[in-house]
Formats: structure tokens, C-alpha cells, sequence
């Protein structure tokens, strides 16, 4: 007789996903946090988007705490003085059912935990699993941080985030790789909603998402800005082992973004309100662990589940996609009374089925394209380059054709067209 | 809290915590406190009272002594979830006093009152933190000791059990110095956060006391209606003549009056009708009542 039927530890959007789907399907769950709160130990900076909640909450917009829903989508290419920015407007996006908002976390998960506990699922916060209770080689349980904190279960979801000790511990991660890992940094900075209105040109609870690519020197990376209802996230994720190569504080490049003439008067000033940092599974499908063991199942960042594809930047639905699946195959599992590795395939099967799976399988080549030289490097410098020659009047010379200043660009910035094509086929094969 | 909680034959401990907001959010522009459940809490020191509270009931039942801790808070619903964690580390009860938005700490320790009345609550020992972490002034304790008519040692930083119903207590003292306390029923002590932590509960104690119930106590008390408070009457700066002088020495010693002569200190002994007439003299004098208000 075990204390629970299922064991969730981590109550982020995973997490609460997982024990709100095992809790609805009539199991005994506890959703273990070692926070204050869901969300307490989070640091994001990102756009949630919210359609893998309308299975699991119908109309969840009229009740989850966002900050503004996004409805201009912006890519900037950038170099040190220069920036181009295709810019998407939707207005449609910012009425129900609504596409991606940006929120804060700590009022997202603890919302999202909030119905994983209505349905039925013990939430102990403050409480840090520090290990796996093992029989042989099946998982039964979770040791956690408090007296006498020996807690058994038919099936453990490790939803602890990326870095997931226990996904190690059960022998399913592979050695770490530094390379797979990204450090995104952050600041949220205060400024009055109506500037915010006026800078980006918004209204209401609408809300802008701007990524840009070129921002990070010499290591690989991309920048991102966010609006909040009064404050902006403004911050990089970085290459983990060329930013300890390149021996620069990432602090120092986030400064520089900032100091970006294309960045500088939208943020101008704003009072920096907190700075964070955390390491993000930027790898994606080729880091993913092995998913399932005897007794355990990894969903979340703890399983690499996060999208870095460039121009699809996506964690969270990623997250509450593989929690519920992973909710509703233990809770199978332990109806089925077969909680062994076998009895808990089901979990991959509904992965592969859905957005999660065939997503990072499609995409499994985008984060290696995204961080190539190419896109780091020459792109930015050749768009940035092409658009300043484009329209750069040079009277009384006449206006040189498009292919010539393509062509320039591309020369100088040492980049063949038969390179140029190569990887122009890969990012088709990836993306298309 | 009704006689059924008494505990006659041995001893009620009662702890007094309050919710309070822990990291307020401040608008710069119209000085509004934003609270949020997440960003509120116990102070260290309520921790400290509540542990204490409870070391001193175990070493009193190790003496034989039957021992009820309650733990006492004034705060509002959103208080509860934090308050079960009490039952965890070994509280008897946890009882509720509804206070939803604030109040001076006269009306705090008004409101514990109202629920630890002795025909209510037989405490032998209210163990408080010394302050709230919302701008506590510390007056709680004292207040709590007026309205139950309990004797009070407060600001406390250490406690150590003796017999049965007595104790010992540390009190800091200006220059290094400590002073030592016996003390015994009935009595209202308050301790500092360094007293001690409260301790970590087992993973089974916290489970059991998600089950638990907080008693409610929604005491009713007319508290007149709050004016702004006045200010006592200050008399205007004076506006002087720019110091005359060459150089800035000479200047600030002018308008400081650093070398000029200095009314010698007297010693009046006088009625207070004539004490008020001669500070009055005094400042009429010195020029401080030339604008002095309309009688």
C-alpha cells in the first residue's frame, strides 16, 4: 500500500498539469513543490500560449492571470548600430479564444496549481525531493527534505525542471552535455502601462513580442522583449559553453542590448525592478532523456521539452502538454495496476500523437540552425547591410540593383552562395 | 474560545502571530501598500514565540504536566493555509481572529484580547514576537498585558523552562548588559526573532494537518471611527538676514551664533501653571512665538 497513487514533484506548469490530469481521473495525488508557492522559484521571460489549456480548462482565458495578450509579433535582425524588424500585427490574437499572452509565473502556476488542487491533488509546498525511493531497479517513491519524508507511490512524474536530479538519478538522462544548455538572463523593468501603450503602440491588455537575433556578439544566442501590463522583460539566452569561453559577464551583453539604439528608447526609463538568470534545455528533441522508467515518467524542462526553434520560441505549452500526458498515462498505468516501464509506454504514445512530440521530432534540427554561424553572424550583418545600401541615396550615383547589394553584402560578409543555398535547403527542410 | 478549552489542570500556552505583509508593494506616486497573499507571512519573531511557545510546553510534559499550545492570529482568510502549518509542528489549536484590513496595534492587541479573556482562554503564558514585520512598533505585548491585566516582560532574547509554570527570561539591556527574569504565571512576554526558529515539520504531520480546521473567531468590537491624527503645533521656521562677512567663515559662525553669548541654563522650581508661563516667556524671547497661533 503506497501513500499516494501518483508523486508530481515540481509544481510548475508540467507539474500541475500532470497531477490535474491524474487527480481528475480519480487518483490519489501529491504534488510536492519545494518553493513557498507554485511559481515562487521560476524565472521567465516568454510568451505563454494557451492552447493546450482548452482541453484541460475550458475558457481558461476568462480566469488566468495574464499580463497582456500578445498581438504584434516582431523579429529583429540586429548589429551593433543597425536593425531590421519584420513586424506582425493580429488583432484577432487579442480576442478570445486569443493566441500567446505574457505573464507572470508565480500567478500562472500558482493558478494552474490551484486546479490541480480542486481536483483533488495534495499540494506540500516547501518540500524538496532529494531523492528516489527505489525496490531493484523500480521506482517507488520519493525521500523528500523533511523529517521522516519518505513518501511511496505507484508512479513518480518528475516535472523538477531542467537539470532534473531525479531523471539522473533513475539512470534516464545520458551524461550532460554543456553544449545542449543555453543561460537566459533577464530584467524586468517598471514603467507606466500608458508609456508602455505609447512605445509600442498597443492598447488595452495587448501585448508585444519581440525577438531578435544578432544582439549577443561573439557568443550564440538570441534577445528577447516582452510586455508586461506595467513592466517590460527584456533579456538574452546565451550559448552555456561560449559564454564561458568568451570569459564576458552576461550581464555586461544584456547591457549592451539595452543600450542598442533600437532597444535603448523603449526602455527608456524604466526602473530595473529584479534580474534573474537560469539555464534553459536549448537541445530540444536530440537532449531529450529517456522518458519512461519502472515506476517513473519526466515531463517539462525536466525532459527537454522546451522549444528553441529560432522563430518558434515555445516552453510552457510544451510543458503542460507532456505533464498532462504523463498525468493521464500513470493514472492508466495505475488503474491497470501495471506501473512497470511497459505499463507506462503509454505516456510516448501520447506524446508522439500530439504537438509535443511531433513538433521537437520536426523541428530537431532548428536550435543547431539557429545557433550556426549563419544565423548568428551573417544574417543579421547581411539583412542590416542590404537594407542600409537599399535605401542609403547616393545622388548623383544612380540606385544599384537589389542582386548587386545582395551580392556585396554577401562577399563581405564571407558568405558563398553555394553555402548560402546549402543552408537555405537545410532551414527548408527543418522548417518547411 | 469557549470554557470547553480550558485546560484546568495544567497549563495553556498561547502563541499570538499576525498576518502581515512581508514585502510590500509601495506606488511611489501615491504611497499605496499593494498586498499579496504570496508576499505575506509571519514575522521571524512570531516563528520565534510560536516555537518557544512549544519548546516550553514539551519541557513542562516532560515534568509531568499537561500542556495546550494554541496558536493565536489575528489576520485574514488568506492566513489559513500558513496557519495549518502550525498543526504540523505540534500547535494543539489554531484559532482565527478575523481581522481583514489594517489596524493600529492598539486595536490588534483589542482584538486578541477579546479572544483570550480569561472567561474564555485560561492562558497562563501569551508568548508574542516582539514586532510585526509591517512597521511593527512593538506595542502589541504591552497592550495584550493591559487588557488581560497580566504582568509583561517584552523583548525578550532568551527563554529557558524552570518548574512547572515558571521560567526564565533574558532581557537585553543598554551597554552589553543582560537582565536575568523569573517569571510566572500569568504574564505576556514577547521575544525576539533570534529566540529561536521554528522548527521543520515531518512530511506526515504536514500531510495530517492539511486536514485540519482553524478556528474562526469573529469578534465584534465598535472601534470609533478614526480621524486623521494631529500634529502638535510647531512653530514656523524663522527667516533670518543673510549672515554678513567676508569670508564663509565668519559667515556660518554669524548664522550659527557659534561665539556669541548663550542664555546660561537655569533651574526653576515652579507650579506647572508657572513652568508653562516661563517656557512660554522663554520662547517669546528667544522670537519663537511671534507667529504664534490664534488662541
Amino acid at each position: 500500500m503506497t501513500d499516494f497513487d501518483v508523486i508530481v514533484v515540481g509544481a510548475g506548469p508540467a507539474g500541475a498539469a500532470a497531477a490535474l490530469e491524474a487527480a481528475r481521473a480519480g487518483r490519489s495525488v501529491c504534488l510536492l513543490e519545494r518553493g513557498p508557492y507554485p511559481g515562487s522559484k521560476n524565472m521567465y521571460g516568454g510568451v505563454v500560449y494557451g492552447r493546450v489549456l482548452d482541453s484541460l480548462i475550458p475558457n481558461w482565458w476568462e480566469e488566468a492571470p495574464i499580463q497582456r495578450w500578445v498581438t504584434r509579433r516582431s523579429t529583429m535582425l540586429m548589429t551593433g548600430d543597425q536593425a531590421v524588424t519584420v513586424d506582425y500585427r493580429c488583432s484577432s490574437w487579442g480576442e478570445a479564444p486569443y493566441n500567446g499572452a505574457t505573464a507572470f509565473r508565480p500567478e500562472f502556476d500558482a493558478w494552474l496549481a490551484s486546479k490541480a488542487e480542486a481536483a483533488g491533488a495534495v499540494l506540500i509546498c516547501s518540500t524538496t525531493a532529494t531523492g528516489l525511493l527505489r525496490d531493484g531497479t523500480r521506482v517507488v517513491g520519493v525521500r523528500t527534505d523533511r523529517p521522516d519524508g519518505d513518501l511511496t507511490a505507484q508512479v513518480v512524474i518528475c516535472c523538477d525542471g531542467v537539470n532534473s536530479f531525479l531523471a539522473k538519478e533513475a539512470g534516464l538522462y545520458p551524461p550532460s552535455d554543456p553544449a545542449n544548455y543555453t543561460l537566459g538572463v533577464k530584467e524586468t523593468i517598471l514603467l507606466p502601462r500608458e508609456v508602455i501603450d505609447e512605445r509600442f503602440a498597443v492598447r488595452g491588455d495587448h501585448g508585444v513580442d519581440i525577438e531578435i537575433l544578432g544582439c549577443t556578439g561573439e557568443v550564440p544566442g538570441g534577445g528577447f522583449l516582452y510586455t508586461n501590463a506595467e513592466s517590460l522583460a527584456v533579456g538574452l539566452v546565451l550559448s552555456l559553453p561560449k559564454l564561458a569561453a568568451c570569459g564576458r559577464r552576461p550581464e555586461e551583453i544584456l547591457a549592451e542590448l539595452k543600450a542598442h539604439s533600437a532597444i535603448a528608447p523603449l526602455i527608456e526609463g524604466g526602473q530595473v525592478k529584479e534580474y534573474s538568470a537560469h539555464v534553459i534545455p536549448e537541445a530540444g528533441y536530440k537532449m531529450m532523456p529517456e522518458l519512461i522508467g519502472d515506476g517513473i515518467l519526466v515531463a517539462g524542462d525536466a525532459a527537454a521539452m522546451c522549444l528553441a526553434a529560432g522563430i518558434w520560441l515555445e516552453g510552457v505549452n510544451f510543458a503542460i502538454g507532456s505533464g498532462a500526458a504523463a498525468g493521464q498515462a500513470a493514472a492508466r498505468a495505475v488503474q491497470r495496476r501495471d506501473t512497470s516501464s511497459a505499463g507506462l509506454q503509454d505516456y510516448r504514445r501520447r506524446l508522439d500523437s500530439n504537438f509535443v512530440m511531433s513538433d521537437h521530432r520536426k523541428l530537431r534540427e532548428a536550435p543547431h540552425l539557429v545557433m550556426s554561424d549563419l544565423a548568428q553572424q551573417q544574417l543579421p550583418r547581411i539583412a542590416c547591410g542590404v537594407m542600409e545600401q537599399l535605401f542609403t541615396v547616393t545622388n548623383p550615383d544612380p540606385k544599384p540593383g537589389l542582386r548587386k547589394i545582395i551580392r556585396g553584402q554577401m562577399k563581405l560578409n564571407n558568405l558563398k552562395l553555394r553555402d548560402a543555398i546549402s543552408q537555405g535547403m537545410k532551414a527548408l527542410r527543418t522548417f518547411g | 474560545m469557549n470554557s470547553a478549552d480550558l485546560n484546568p489542570a495544567g497549563i495553556n500556552l498561547v502563541a499570538c502571530v499576525k498576518w502581515a505583509e512581508l514585502r510590500p508593494e509601495i506606488d511611489p506616486l501615491h504611497g499605496s501598500v499593494e498586498a499579496s497573499q504570496r508576499s505575506s507571512g509571519f514575522s521571524s519573531s512570531d516563528f520565534a514565540a510560536v516555537e518557544s511557545a512549544l519548546r516550553l510546553a514539551q519541557a513542562w510534559s516532560d515534568q509531568g504536566q499537561v500542556c495546550v499550545v494554541t496558536v493565536l492570529c489575528a489576520g485574514p482568510e488568506d492566513a489559513e493555509d500558513s496557519l495549518r502549518d502550525f498543526f504540523a509542528v505540534g500547535a494543539t489549536r489554531v484559532v482565527r481572529v478575523d481581522l481583514a484590513e489594517q489596524r493600529s496595534s492598539a486595536q490588534v492587541a483589542e482584538l486578541l484580547a477579546s479572544a483570550l479573556v480569561p472567561s474564555q482562554l485560561n492562558a497562563q503564558f501569551v508568548i508574542c514576537g516582539d514586532v510585526s514585520s509591517d512597521r511593527g512598533s512593538g506595542s502589541v505585548p504591552a497592550y495584550l498585558a493591559h487588557h488581560l491585566g497580566m504582568q509583561q516582560a517584552l523583548g525578550l532574547i532568551g527563554l529557558e523552562s524552570t518548574d512547572p509554570g515558571s521560567l526564565h527570561a533574558t532581557r537585553r539591556l543598554d551597554g552589553g548588559r543582560r537582565e536575568r527574569l523569573l517569571l510566572t504565571a500569568a504574564a505576556v512576554i514577547s521575544v525576539e526573532g533570534s529566540v529561536a526558529t521554528l522548527r521543520r515539520s515531518s512530511l506526515a504531520a504536514t500531510l495530517a494537518a492539511k486536514q485540519k480546521t482553524v478556528e474562526l473567531r469573529k469578534q465584534q468590537i465598535d472601534w470609533p471611527t478614526e480621524v486623521n491624527r494631529l500634529r502638535p503645533w510647531r512653530p514656523r521656521a524663522r527667516v533670518l538676514a543673510p549672515p554678513a562677512g567676508d569670508d564663509a567663515l565668519s559667515r556660518i559662525l554669524e548664522l550659527t551664533g557659534a561665539q556669541s553669548g548663550s542664555t546660561a541654563a537655569r533651574t526653576l522650581r515652579l507650579d506647572p501653571e508657572q513652568a508653562a508661563e516661563a517656557v512660554l516667556e522663554q520662547l517669546a524671547a528667544w522670537g519663537y512665538l511671534d507667529d504664534s497661533p490664534p488662541a
